[in-house]
């Protein structure tokens, strides 16, 4: 085979070149201490990186989502909480002047004062608020939910928030449900108080409607009767003011189904806040699962690089050594 | 024989020999000449008149001296080609780089980023439908999203001007090309009719034909005459006899065959319509063609169809919404008719632009806490809504930046491969015409021995002669 200067001088520059491109590269990994830093890198990996990117930012995000989930749930807890010891303190009272016996109209009144403070102290707890939002008011989020002749101003409203991908949670308990033992019930009431044009165009709030009305079936058996929190209160006050033991007594079996409905509405709220920290859980695994696979497709592994980065220096330092004596002198050096 | 014929002798042989230093001087000086194929004397002994009865028949030197070119047509010819594949992948991955770094989000933000935290805007605004603060937050992100997808669309078109610019010079020095192997076509005929081997000029040749060729397919053959014929493949003759064809660009309107508007057509004097802008492959006019009409006005469209399906579905859930006033059926973006220049000119409605509260987040009036529509909207980011309900808008994206990955990353492989073959092929030819100078020098040496020794040749015959003269003394 002819070999020629430039065979030769083509030789030294290619390896020096190719060897230089390798170390750029390897270079360029160490410094970002990445492997993947264009799509072509790995197109498909690159794009799965991006994948896990969303992936991770959303859950990021559906953690939030849980954090102020948990935040509303659990002030509710403690308002239907306060509702509950307040029918406790209520029963108490009708149970004390339910018969002749215990009750005098001294007490009775000095009763039905303590009775109006409780009252109040269920409209503070129905209207408790987040910032300005209020926790019981369904959507109607900015008007107080209790009116103070006790009067439910919301709506059925269930605010939802994505906890996970696709998983909707209430974050509320609306008003109308922690207030009535069957809030269907209390709904047929409402309905008849408001006029015929209202009621129109509450119709005409088409894609809420048909929610609403599901909501409805779920909640409680249509067939009994309601009671009302407020309601009963104020039978008791007018009770005890007018010392009807009847009406004092009648409040008793009423009492126990509101406190009872009360005691469940807190083991729902309880259930979701649970129900939150295993998606919690479950959303910080995954998390964790995706930053594993997102390091192995684009982290460079930098043991691997800095082994490559000493024996790729060598591979340079050898070509240019080896290029010093591919460069030969030629004959001319040798004819004086 | 005579006297004479013996420093006639002499003479052709320090012809030859000065012939033969002069070459290996002239192979030395060429030595790093790009496509210069070493040059050789050849000759041949010139024969004696035999006589009559004479055993003796004396040679008289040496005549037919001529040079040549060492060089393989074949391995030209796989050069030429392998130079046309090359620069056809060079080409591509200088804008398949370009187009890449548009959309390389890999090492910090870009749009699927932006995407996704418009979503949890979206999310953010469905914890707090009431808090005006979150509204400006929504309205900012989604600002910092339409923005994005102008810059890239504006990006994609600046490479896509790049790439017409450099279409127009190509064109310029094909042309100029075409123009220099036709009058070395001449030149070489006119040379060849006088006997002559012009060597330089053939080489010339040989590198005009191989820039040529880098340029598209081209079909080369020689005439009868020893001149080349040059056709560029689905276009028809480039350079024939005493033509060349001539091309020129033009920008155009947008064709149905992907190229874009406002971008260069190319033309011939020569072919029927004039216009050969989808006829040309190949090289590195073919690789600008290919990366602009197919791969660009493919992105650009993906582009749109994204910008397009994002406006329409966030606006088709957000009609159905009441904004803070109890107001229903205003846009979020502002509504596009088409997909036609939609990531030019996706932009927010104007209501939303000067009001963050015409932000829809109820599905029923006056409920400030409703945030069903909201929900909706961030929803949208899990739904097939692209691609004939085949892609979500974030599979839509990441489809674009892999297939930009997938395309550079094949082109790399391909360009790597076609440099090693250059390479072999460089040194094969290098093997056959490649100047050495160690061959060269001992050429010359021996040439030199060779001058010296035909000077003898004439010392003697003058010797000769002089003796013979002083014999009537």
């Amino acid at each position: 085979m002819r070999v020629t200067e430039n065979t030769n001088f083509g030789v030294v520059r290619d390896s020096v070149r190719k060897s230089r491109e390798r170390l750029e590269n390897l270079q360029m990994q160490s410094a970002t201490l990445k492997k993947l830093n264009t799509p072509s890198d790995d197109p498909i990996g690159s794009a799965k990186v991006l994948e896990i990117r969303t992936e991770k930012m959303n859950n990021e995000q559906f953690l939030n989502n849980i954090k102020l989930t948990e935040t509303f749930l659990s002030n509710s807890d403690h308002a239907v909480g306060e509702l509950a010891d307040i029918m406790v303190r209520a029963k108490e009272i009708a149970l004390g002047q339910a018969s002749g016996a215990s009750s005098n109209e001294d007490t009775r009144l000095g009763l039905s004062e303590e009775v109006t403070q409780l009252f109040l102290q269920g409209v503070a707890a129905a209207n408790r608020r987040i910032g300005e939002r209020y926790l019981f008011g369904g959507y109607r989020s900015n008007t107080a939910p209790i009116s103070n002749q006790g009067r439910y101003q919301g709506d059925d409203g269930q605010i939802m928030a994505e906890v996970s991908k696709d998983v909707f949670v209430s974050m509320n308990v609306p008003g109308i449900d922690i207030f009535n033992t069957n809030p269907k019930g209390a709904l047929a009431d409402r309905e008849s108080m408001e006029s015929a044009t209202e009621l129109k165009q509450a119709d005409g709030r088409a894609p809420a409607q048909e929610g609403r009305r599901r909501e409805f079936k779920l909640s409680g058996d249509e067939t009994t009767e309601n009671v009302n929190f407020f309601d009963e209160l104020q039978t008791l006050r007018i009770g005890l003011l007018t010392g009807d033991l009847d009406a004092i007594r009648g409040t008793l079996e009423r009492f126990d189904s509101m406190h009872g409905k009360l005691i469940a509405t807190r083991a729902k709220i309880g259930s979701r806040i649970q129900g939150l920290q295993t998606t919690q859980g479950a959303l910080e695994r995954h998390t964790l699962t995706n930053a594993t696979l997102s390091s192995s497709l684009e982290d460079a592994d930098m043991a691997q690089v800095v082994s490559d980065l000493a024996k790729e220096e060598t591979v340079f330092r050898s070509s240019l050594a080896s290029s010093q004596k591919l460069v030969q002198p030629t004959l001319m050096d040798f004819l004086r | 024989m005579g006297i004479s014929n013996l420093l006639q002798t002499g003479r052709s042989s320090m012809t030859a020999a000065k012939t033969a230093i002069a070459t290996a001087g002239h192979n030395i000086a060429n030595a790093n000449t790009e496509g210069f194929s070493r040059q050789r004397v050849e000759q041949s002994a010139a024969s004696g008149s035999p006589k009559p009865g004479s055993r003796a028949e004396i040679g008289r030197g040496v005549n037919n001296v001529s040079v040549s070119r060492i060089n393989d047509e074949y391995v030209e010819k796989q050069i030429r080609n392998s130079t046309r594949d090359l620069g056809h992948a060079e080409e591509k991955d200088l804008f398949l780089r370009q187009t890449e770094d548009v959309f390389n989000e890999l090492n910090g933000e870009g749009l699927n980023r932006l995407m996704t935290r418009f979503f949890n805007e979206f999310r953010k605004l469905g914890n707090e439908p009431d808090n005006e603060a979150v509204r400006q937050s929504v309205r900012e992100s989604t600002k910092a999203l339409v923005n994005d997808i102008k810059r890239m669309r504006g990006e994609v078109d600046e490479v896509r001007r790049h790439i017409d610019s450099r279409l127009d010079g190509y064109v310029r020095e094909m042309n100029s090309l075409s123009e220099e192997l036709r009058d070395l076509n001449l030149k070489i005929k006119v040379a060849s009719v006088q006997g002559g081997l012009p060597n330089d000029l053939l080489d010339r040749r040989d590198q005009v034909l191989k820039h040529l060729g880098s340029f598209a397919d081209l079909q080369m053959h020689k005439d009868n005459e020893g001149g080349y014929v040059v056709n560029i493949k689905g276009v028809g003759p480039l350079v024939a006899g005493p033509t060349f064809n001539k091309f020129s660009t033009e920008r155009s309107p947008a064709d149905d065959q992907g190229k874009m508007v406002d971008s260069l057509d190319l033309k011939t004097e020569a072919s029927a319509n004039g216009n050969v802008t989808h006829l040309v492959s190949g090289g590195k006019m073919g690789a600008l063609l290919e990366t602009r009409d197919k791969l660009l006005s493919t992105i650009v469209d993906r582009l749109d169809q994204l910008a397009f399906g994002l406006s329409e579905s966030v606006n088709m859930v957000h009609r159905q919404g009441f904004n803070r006033y109890g107001q229903q059926g205003a846009d979020f973006f502002k509504p596009l008719e088409s997909a036609d220049r939609a990531s030019e000119r996706i932009d927010l409605s104007d209501e939303v632009k000067t009001n963050v509260n015409s932000i829809a987040t109820a599905a029923e009036p006056e409920s400030p806490g409703d945030n069903r529509i909201a929900i909706a909207i961030s929803g949208l980011q899990g739904q097939k809504l692209l691609n004939e309900g085949k892609a979500t808008i974030d599979d839509f994206y990441n489809s674009i930046v892999s297939d930009i990955g997938v395309a550079n990353a094949r082109n790399r492989s391909v360009m790597t491969q076609q440099k090693d073959i250059a390479t072999q092929l460089g040194k094969i030819r290098e093997q056959v015409s490649g100047v050495s100078i160690d061959e060269e020098t001992a050429n010359l040496l021996q040439f030199q021995h060779s001058f010296d020794a035909s000077a003898k040749v004439i010392q003697v015959a003058d010797e000769c002669l002089k003796t013979i003269l002083e014999l009537k003394r």
